[in-house]
C-alpha cells in the first residue's frame, strides 16, 4: 500500500514538474537575464519570483563515476606505459622489450585461461561473493548428448563446426525437422568458419597468430595481404556443407541467402555469390543490407575495368533503393573501400557517394575518411593538386569525438599521417595530432605496432620541418613514454641538432641512444662520432663530448649482453682521437691511437699532424718521437713531412736526431 | 587625494567585478567603500598624470587578462571614464600637454563606446541592430552582462547601479556631499547621452591602434584557437595556424564534402524489420574484430576498474543509495518492516515469549543486512525453538497459549 501510495505521489510530482517545465521554457529567453541582474538591483526593485527547477532524474551507468574519475587522470610523459606499473623491472626501455613485455603479458593471461578452460574440475570452487561469471572456467564439452535440436543449437553456440554438421545429419536421417532458425544458425556458423573447426578461441596459437600478423605488417602495411593470406588458407570449396545443407531446405529465407552469400565473400568465391544473389531474386526474396555490404565488397573483384566495377556498384546500390534496403555505415565504408581500386573513377565519385550518405543522415566514421584518403593518396604516387583533400577531411574531422565503428577505423591516422609525411604538410599533422587527443580517439590509433608507426611518421615530419626547440620538446613529451624512436629517426634527430647547430646535446642523445637499445648500431655511432670530431667547440662542451666519446669507447669494447658487436673504422677511431685531442686529452687518446695497430687501420695523416700539434702544446719530445715511429710503421706518405715538423719544432738531443735521420732515411728507402 | 581616490575606484572597480562573479550583494562592499573612504578629503587640483596613471595601469591589466574577462569588466570600465569627465577643468590642462596620455584616453572611451551602443540598442531595438548582427553568438557573457546593465541603467535613469554607488561613496568623501553627487551624476548622464554614431567614427583607429585580436566589428567566423597566437607560449604548437583557420570559413562554403550527391537512395526509405534474432554470429565477429582493432589497454588505474566493471569483476562503483540491492530490487520495503504477521498463532498470543518474539522482529525490521527471506529463516527459528522447548515453558508457565 505504501508503495501505491508512493508512486501515486511520484507521479504527481512528475506531472507538476513538466508542468512547470513548460511553463518555464516559455519564459526561459529572459531567464539568464534576470539571474544576472538581479545581483546588480537593489532589493526593492521587484524580481520575478524565484521558480523552482526539478531537473530530470538521471539514470547513470554504472562506470559513470569511474569515468568522470577518469578524465582527470592525463598522460604522464615520464612514465611508461600503464601496464608496465605494476613492476619498475619490466619497464621496457626499447621496443623489443616493449613487445616482448606487453606480448608476455597476454599470452601468459591467455595460458591461464586456457589451463582453467580446459581443466575446469580443479577451478571449481567458487571464492568470489557475489559469483562472478568471467573468473569461472567456460565450458568447452558439449553437455547435451542425445541427438535433439536442443544438441544442436548447444554446438553451434559452442561454434563446433564438424560436431554440429554431424548430428545435423544425424537429425535429418532420423526424420526430425529442424527449424529454420536453427538451420539459419547452422549456416552462419559453417560460412562462418568456411566450413572448417575455428581454431581453438582463447588458446596461446591464436595469440601467436596474431603477432605473426604484426611482424608481418610491415611488409604488407595495409592488412590486405594478411586478408589475402587467410583466403588462401581456406577457400570456399566447391559442394560444401553450407551448400548442401543450403539445397536441403525447402525454403531458404533471405537469411539463409545471406549466410551463404555473405560466406562465399569471405572465403573469395565472388562469382559465385553473385549467381546465389540471382538466385534470390528468381525466388522473389528481398536481400538484406550485410548481403549488399557483403556484394559491394566483391564488386571489384569480379569486373576488370575501373568503369565496369563501378557501374556495378551502382547497379547494387539501385537494387537495394529498389528493394527498399536502408544502407547502414558499413555499406558506405565498402563503397569507398571499393572505390579505391578504381582508379580514377574513384576521385570522381568518392564525394558523391559521402554526400549521398549524408542525405541518408549516415555520418561517416573515421574508416570512410581513411578510404577517402587512400583514394586520392595513393602510397609512391606524385601529389599533384590534391593536397586540399586532406586538409579538407581534417576541417570536417577536427574537433569530433569518434567512435570505433569499423575495423578499419584505426587506419586513418596512420594514414593521414603518412600523407602529412609525403606532403610535408606539418601543419596538418599538427591537426592530426590534435585530433587523436579529442574525446575516446586515442583508442582509434590502434594496436601498439600502429602506434609505433604513427608516432615514428610523426616524429619524423617533425624533425624534417620543425627547429630544434619544438622538435625537442616533442621528443621529450613522446619517447619514451609512448615512443621508441628507431635508429632511422634518431639519425633524423641528430641532422637536426646538426642543422640548427645544437651539438653540444650530442652526450645527452647518446644517452638516450643507448638507453633505446641502440648503442650497438654502427652506422649511428659513427655518424655521432663524426658531428662531435667535425668542428671546435666551447671547452665546456669538448669536455662532455670526451666523456661521451670514451663512453662510446665501451660500448666497442665490451658489447651489450651478446648484441652484436661494433668493429672499430679507421674514421671511428680518428674521429675519436680528434674529440680526445680537442678536450686536451692527449693520454686518452694515445690510448685510442694505439688501437689503429691492434685492429689494423690505418690513421690519416691529418690524424697524425693534428696529433702532433697536441703534442708540441705540451712538449713531449719522446711522445713526438713515437708518434713519428708508429707514421713510419703504419708507411704512410706523409712520415717525412712529420720527421721535419719534429726536427723543426722540438728541442732535440743528439740522441733524439740521429734517430729520426734513421727514420728518415728507412722511409726514403721504402719509397 | 585624487590618486588615492582613483585607486579606491579602482578597488571598488575590483570587488565590483568581484559581485559579479560571487554575487555578493552590492551594499556590503558600498560600506567598505565607505569606510575606506572616510579619511579621504577633497584637494581638487592635483596633476592629471596620476589620473592616467592609474588608467593605464586598468589597461595594462586588460591586455594581460583572457578575453573573457575582458568581457566582464566593460560595464565597468566607464566608470574609469567618469572621472575625466567629472572634472572638465583638468581635462583642458591636459590636452594641452599630454598628447600620449589623451589617446589612452580616447582608447577608454573606444572601449566604453562599444558598450554603450549596445546598451542603447538594446532597450529601444533600433533597426541598427541587424547592421551588427555579428557581436551575438561570439559574446554571449559579454552581452549578458550588458543586458544586466542596461537592466540597471534604465531604472535609474539610464546610469549603471554600480556607477551610481560609485559616484555616491566617492561623492561621500567630498564636504559638499550632495552637491556633488548630483555633479557627478549629472555629467554621466551627459556622457551617456552623447550620440553613439560620433563616438563609433574613432572606434576603428583607435582599436586598431591597439594591438588587441578582435576586430570592431565583431568577425564571428573568427575562431577562438587564432586566439592562442597571443598567449606567451603558443610557440611551436599552433605557430601559423591562424592563417589557415581564418581560410577556414571561405575554403568550406567550397568543400566537395558539399558536392552533389548520387540520388540512388530516397531520403525517408525505412528499413523492413528485419533483425528479428538478435545478434548473429556475424555480428559478433564484427564486434570482435572492431575491438581488435582499436587500443583497448587501459591507460590509468580508473580506466582499468571501468574494464574490470564491464567485465563484472569488480563491485560496481555505488552510483545511488540502491548499489548492490540486485537481489532485493523487487522486494518492497514494507516486507523488510511489518513483520508482525510472521508471528502467527505458532507463537503464544502474550506473554514473555510473545514480548521476546516482539523484541526480536523490532530488531529485524531495523536490520538492513539481511534479506526478507532470511528474516523470516530467524523467526522460523525461533518458532522451532519454542515448539521444542514447549515443556519446559509450560512448566515454568510462560508459554501461555
Amino acid at each position: 500500500m505504501a508503495s501505491s501510495c508512493s508512486q501515486a505521489l511520484r507521479h504527481h510530482v512528475c506531472k507538476s514538474s513538466r508542468i512547470l517545465r513548460v511553463h518555464l521554457q516559455k519564459a526561459w529567453p529572459n531567464r539568464s537575464f534576470v539571474l544576472n541582474s538581479a545581483a546588480d538591483q537593489q532589493p526593492a526593485v521587484s524580481s520575478p519570483v524565484e521558480e523552482i527547477v526539478i531537473p530530470k532524474k538521471k539514470t547513470w551507468s554504472k562506470e559513470a563515476v569511474l569515468q568522470a574519475l577518469a578524465s582527470t587522470v592525463n598522460r604522464d610523459p615520464t612514465a611508461s606505459d600503464y601496464r608496465f606499473q605494476d613492476d619498475p623491472y619490466l619497464t621496457p626501455k626499447t621496443s623489443s622489450e616493449f613487445k616482448l613485455f606487453s606480448l608476455s603479458q597476454e599470452s601468459g593471461r591467455n595460458a591461464a585461461k586456457y589451463f582453467i578452460s580446459t581443466y575446469p574440475k580443479y577451478f571449481q570452487k567458487d571464492y568470489a561473493q557475489p559469483h562472478i561469471p568471467c573468473l569461472m572456467p567456460e565450458t568447452l564439452e558439449a553437455q547435451i548428448e542425445e541427438v535433439s535440436e536442443a544438441a544442436l543449437i548447444e554446438r553451434i553456440q559452442m561454434r563446433k563446426v564438424k560436431a554440429a554438421v554431424d548430428l545435423y545429419d544425424q537429425l535429418q536421417q532420423a526424420g526430425t525437422p529442424v527449424s529454420l532458425d536453427v538451420t539459419n544458425q547452422l549456416l552462419d556458423l559453417i560460412c562462418f568458419y568456411g566450413d572448417c573447426d575455428p581454431a581453438q578461441e582463447n588458446v596461446p596459437e591464436q595469440r601467436n597468430e596474431e603477432t605473426e600478423d604484426v611482424q608481418d605488417e610491415p611488409q604488407t602495411k595495409k592488412g590486405r595481404a594478411s586478408k589475402a593470406s587467410d583466403k588462401l588458407k581456406a577457400a570456399w570449396k566447391e559442394n560444401n556443407n553450407a551448400e548442401r545443407i543450403f539445397a536441403l531446405l525447402s525454403e531458404p529465407n533471405t537469411h539463409s541467402y545471406s549466410a551463404l552469400i555473405r560466406g562465399m565473400v569471405k572465403y573469395g568465391a565472388y562469382s559465385k555469390a553473385f549467381s546465389t544473389y540471382t538466385d534470390l531474386l528468381n525466388n522473389q526474396l528481398k536481400a538484406d543490407v550485410s548481403t549488399f555490404n557483403a556484394l559491394i565488397t566483391a564488386a571489384p573483384e569480379v569486373k576488370e575495368k575501373y568503369n565496369e566495377k563501378w557501374e556495378l556498384i551502382v547497379d547494387l546500390l539501385k537494387q537495394m533503393a529498389e528493394q527498399k534496403v536502408k544502407p547502414n555505415l558499413l555499406t558506405l565504408n565498402a563503397v569507398l573501400k571499393a572505390l579505391r581500386r578504381c582508379g580514377t573513377v574513384g576521385k570522381s565519385q568518392a564525394f558523391p557517394v559521402i554526400s549521398e550518405m549524408r542525405a541518408l543522415s549516415i555520418d561517416p566514421s573515421l574508416a570512410s575518411y581513411n578510404h577517402l584518403l587512400s583514394i586520392f593518396y595513393k602510397p609512391g604516387a606524385p601529389f599533384q593538386g590534391q593536397t586540399d583533400i586532406l586538409q579538407e577531411v581534417m576541417n570536417e574531422v577536427s574537433g569530433k569525438s569518434f567512435t570505433p565503428q569499423d575495423p578499419d577505423d584505426a587506419q586513418f591516422f596512420i594514414t593521414a599521417v603518412r600523407i602529412c609525411l609525403d606532403t610535408k604538410d606539418i601543419e596538418q599533422a599538427y591537426r592530426v595530432h590534435e585530433l587523436l587527443g579529442v574525446g575516446e580517439n586515442w583508442r582509434l590509433l590502434g594496436n601498439d605496432f600502429q602506434q609505433n608507426i604513427y608516432h615514428a611518421r610523426f616524429f619524423s615530419l617533425l624533425c624534417m620541418m620543425e627547429n630544434i626547440d619544438v622538435v625537442l620538446k616533442w621528443y621529450r613529451d613522446l619517447v619514451p613514454s609512448v615512443y621508441y624512436p628507431s635508429s632511422n629517426v634518431m639519425r633524423d634527430l641528430l641532422q637536426v641538432l646538426d642543422t640548427d647547430n645544437r651539438l653540444d646535446l650530442i652526450p645527452q642523445i647518446w644517452k638516450d641512444l643507448k638507453q633505446l637499445g641502440h648503442g650497438n648500431r654502427q652506422t649511428l655511432v659513427e655518424e655521432l662520432l663524426t658531428l662531435m670530431a667535425r668542428e671546435k667547440q666551447n671547452q665546456e662542451v669538448q669536455e662532455t663530448f670526451a666523456e661521451c666519446a670514451l663512453d662510446i669507447k665501451k660500448m666497442y669494447d665490451t658489447g651489450d649482453r651478446g648484441k652484436v658487436m661494433m668493429s672499430w673504422t679507421a674514421g671511428s677511431l680518428s674521429d675519436l682521437v680528434s674529440v680526445l685531442l680537442a678536450a686536451q686529452r692527449r693520454q686518452d687518446a694515445w690510448e685510442i691511437l694505439k688501437l689503429f695497430k691492434t685492429h689494423n687501420r690505418v690513421p690519416s695523416e691529418e690524424l697524425l699532424d693534428k696529433f702532433l700539434t697536441c703534442i708540441k702544446e705540451s712538449g713531449d719530445v719522446n711522445q713526438a718521437l713515437e708518434l713519428v715511429q708508429i707514421s713510419a710503421g703504419f708507411c704512410l706518405p706523409g712520415t717525412p713531412k712529420l720527421i721535419q715538423r719534429v726536427q723543426q719544432e722540438f728541442l732535440l738531443s743528439e740522441q733524439q736526431k740521429s734517430m729520426l735521420s734513421d727514420l728518415e732515411i728507412q722511409t726514403f728507402n721504402s719509397d | 587625494m585624487y590618486r588615492r581616490l582613483l585607486i579606491n575606484i579602482n578597488q571598488v572597480r575590483n570587488r565590483l567585478i568581484h559581485t559579479h562573479n560571487t554575487r555578493l550583494t552590492l551594499p556590503s562592499t558600498k560600506c567598505k567603500e565607505r569606510e575606506s573612504f572616510a579619511p579621504v578629503t577633497w584637494a581638487p587640483c592635483t596633476a592629471r598624470p596620476l589620473g592616467t596613471s592609474s588608467i593605464s595601469f586598468s589597461e595594462n591589466k586588460e591586455s594581460s587578462t583572457s578575453l573573457s574577462e575582458d568581457k566582464g569588466k566593460t560595464p565597468e570600465e566607464t566608470e574609469l571614464e567618469t572621472e575625466p569627465v567629472v572634472k572638465p577643468e583638468d581635462r583642458k590642462q591636459v590636452e594641452t600637454t599630454k598628447s600620449g596620455k589623451e589617446s589612452l584616453l580616447e582608447l577608454l572611451g573606444a572601449m566604453k563606446v562599444e558598450v554603450t551602443t549596445v546598451r542603447k540598442i538594446r532597450p529601444s531595438k533600433t533597426p541598427r541592430m541587424s547592421e551588427r548582427p555579428d557581436q551575438e553568438p561570439m559574446e554571449s557573457t559579454h552581452s549578458m552582462f550588458q543586458r544586466a546593465a542596461a537592466e540597471g541603467s534604465q531604472q535609474h535613469g539610464t546610469l549603471n547601479p554600480a556607477l551610481v554607488a560609485a559616484v555616491s561613496a566617492a561623492a561621500s568623501t567630498l564636504p559638499n556631499r550632495h552637491q556633488a553627487e548630483s555633479e557627478l551624476l549629472k555629467q554621466l548622464r551627459k556622457h551617456e547621452a552623447i550620440p553613439d554614431t560620433q563616438r563609433r567614427a574613432d572606434i576603428g583607429h583607435i582599436i586598431s591602434d591597439m594591438k588587441v585580436g578582435k576586430r570592431p566589428n565583431g568577425r564571428s567566423n573568427v575562431r577562438p584557437t587564432s586566439q592562442i597566437r597571443f598567449d606567451d607560449d603558443g610557440k611551436g604548437y599552433t605557430q601559423d595556424r591562424g592563417i589557415t583557420s581564418e581560410l577556414d570559413g571561405v575554403r568550406r562554403r567550397k568543400s566537395p564534402f558539399t558536392s552533389k550527391r548520387l540520388n540512388l537512395f530516397a531520403a525517408a526509405a525505412e528499413q523492413d524489420a528485419l533483425s528479428d534474432l538478435g545478434p548473429t554470429l556475424w555480428d559478433i565477429d564484427l564486434v570482435n574484430q572492431i575491438v581488435q582493432a582499436t587500443n583497448q589497454m587501459p591507460r590509468n588505474g580508473f580506466e582499468e576498474m571501468i574494464q574490470w566493471t564491464k567485465e563484472g569483476r569488480l563491485w560496481q562503483y555505488p552510483i545511488n543509495n540502491e548499489a548492490g540491492l540486485e537481489e532485493e530490487a523487487s522486494v518492497p520495503f514494507h516486507e523488510h518492516v511489518f513483520l508482525e504477521k510472521h508471528l502467527d498463532e505458532s507463537f503464544p498470543q502474550q506473554g514473555p515469549v510473545r514480548h521476546f518474539m516482539e523484541l526480536v522482529i523490532t530488531g529485524l525490521a531495523k536490520n538492513h543486512h539481511l534479506t526478507v527471506q532470511q528474516k523470516k529463516e530467524h523467526i522460523d527459528w525461533f518458532r522451532d525453538y519454542f515448539r521444542q522447548k514447549e515443556d519446559v515453558l509450560k512448566e515454568a508457565e510462560a508459554y501461555l497459549n
